[in-house]
């Protein structure tokens, strides 16, 4: 379509009766551009500090397999994608100059052609999310690492994961992926990300304990030299680190490298190696049998195991069982579906290590509880049970 | 995964949102593409205004709280919205300020002189 002049835009303004003494010189004439009927672009809104990301030049990544929901991330976090219908047209149009900008350059041409680029009646709204990790830990979990001496390797047709295959798999941001993996104590063994199998974990551990109690090493200053030394004909130098590395907190004192280890950490580990073994246990005979496994100076405490055991007190004797949260659904309803399954009532105290990972950015344990769950009274106790009957 | 590459620093270019009730429809029967739409003129004090056809609409400038990015599919085919996003698509730019069309648009009448 031939552009149109000044003659025209004038005469045009002179039949609409707009006195062109009120208006700025310059006008934009507005056609509709090649593509823009297309619907091939399409507008996303965003969140705070996205826009700052872009300028920056950081990439947005849409992540999601064909029977998930997309998520988008940036850099750190995620956000669920959804699609926000306005009643009105969006048209887009570059080089579209606001009065601010025209007053400014006074020198800007008198008419300005500009192209519409696209329209569209809706756009992608963003809403922070949680990363959806819990695929990570079922991945690793396919193929535990065993240890070197271990015939699975060589033999194994599972998969093995690099930084790269996980962050095309895993719907969460490349820093809370990479996070999540230390938070899991994975490792990486030539070049892919690896899960210690428990047994194998505890191998290696057991070398670390016994090999402090008989150097009488205080717990928050062990030697990461002599441990290579101690323990590297026993396994690879690269393993000893990296349990200590799980257990204990880094640190260097006079040029050289100690270990602060991590009391908690150990006795749930023992914990859960006691308590795999069986359905569940005599709370009193667990609560002898786990002091008497940590190490010597350590003290065990029922503390130590929220989220991995649960106590039930109503049973005569008191008993106690496995229940790891990363077992459990990561979706809320059926999270709670499923804690409901395992225990009809719950107390606060005893629900919050089971819920607690669900809560969104600034969300509380009790705003969960309010939305999921349905609060009564048992023998003066506040309990929370199902919204819902559980068949 | 698809991505959503930026230009590089500084060069994610800038665009301004039309927003107007209605629908946008062709005159003629063939596309859109090169069709006019209007006029776009800014009065002194700054409010837009909008000359469509045989109507006036007087807008206002609004910044924008929540900006947007301007995505571009990659590879053709358009997809049928508003379907899921996947798919490759490049950020091709952001968008700061609106012009807001809200007002009923006013009609033009020509004055027919009298003979």
């Amino acid at each position: 379509a031939a552009m149109r002049s000044r003659a025209e835009v004038d005469a045009t303004l002179q039949t609409a009766k707009l006195n062109p003494a009120e208006l700025l010189p310059a006008v934009h004439c507005l056609s509709f551009g090649p593509q823009a009927g297309g619907g091939e672009c399409c507008l996303l809104q965003l969140e705070p500090g996205l826009c700052a990301e872009l300028e920056a030049g950081r990439s947005l990544i849409i992540r999601g397999e064909k029977d998930e929901h997309a998520v988008l991330c940036s850099k750190d976090k995620t956000y669920d994608m959804k699609i926000a219908d306005t009643s009105n047209m969006l048209l887009f149009v570059p080089g579209c100059k606001t009065p601010e900008e025209l007053k400014a350059d006074q020198a800007s041409c008198n008419i300005i052609h500009s192209q519409i680029a696209g329209f569209s009646k809706n756009y992608w709204e963003l809403r922070r999310c949680r990363p959806k990790l819990k695929k990570l830990r079922t991945l690793l979990m396919e193929d535990p690492y065993e240890g070197p001496d271990s015939q699975k390797d060589q033999t194994s047709t599972f998969s093995k994961y690099t930084t790269e295959d996980l962050l095309n798999l895993i719907q969460a941001s490349e820093e809370e992926i990479l996070h999540q993996l230390q938070a899991i104590d994975a490792c990486k063994i030539e070049g892919y990300w690896r899960i210690l199998d428990f047994d194998y974990e505890m191998k290696l551990l057991n070398h670390v304990t016994q090999l402090i109690d008989s150097e009488s090493w205080p717990l928050s200053k062990v030697p990461l030299c002599a441990c290579l030394e101690e323990l590297g004909s026993l396994e690879p130098r690269e393993m000893i680190e990296h349990i200590l590395l799980s257990y204990g907190r880094k640190y260097v004192d006079d040029g050289e490298v100690f270990f602060e280890m991590h009391e908690d950490k150990i006795c749930r580990a023992i914990a859960q190696m006691l308590l795999q073994n069986a359905v569940k246990f005599n709370l009193s005979e667990f609560e002898e049998v786990w002091q008497q496994s940590v190490p010597e100076g350590m003290t065990a405490r029922l503390d130590q195991l929220q989220g991995l055991a649960l106590v039930d007190r109503s049973s005569r004797p008191e008993t106690i069982f496995l229940l790891k949260v990363e077992d459990l659904p990561e979706d809320n309803q059926e999270r709670f579906n499923s804690l409901f399954g395992i225990r009809e009532k719950w107390t606060e105290v005893d629900i919050t290590p089971y819920i607690q990972d669900l809560c969104a950015e600034k969300q509380t344990v009790g705003a969960l509880l309010t939305k999921y769950a349905r609060c009564s009274m048992l023998n003066g106790v506040k309990v929370y049970n199902s919204r819902r009957p559980i068949s | 995964s698809p991505c959503l590459p930026s230009a590089g620093t500084g060069a994610l270019a800038q665009w301004v949102l039309l927003e107007l009730q209605g629908e946008v429809e062709p005159r003629q029967s063939g596309d859109l593409a090169g069709s006019l739409l209007g006029d776009l003129h800014y009065t002194c004090e700054g409010v837009p205004v909008l000359i469509v056809g045989h109507h006036i609409l007087y807008g206002k400038v609004v910044q924008l709280e929540k900006p947007f990015a301007v995505l571009v599919k990659q590879g053709g085919a358009s997809q049928p919205s508003p379907g899921e996003p996947h798919g490759r698509y490049t950020v091709t730019a952001l968008i700061k300020t609106k012009l807001l069309f809200k007002t009923r648009p006013k009609p033009i009448i020509t004055h027919v002189p009298k003979k």
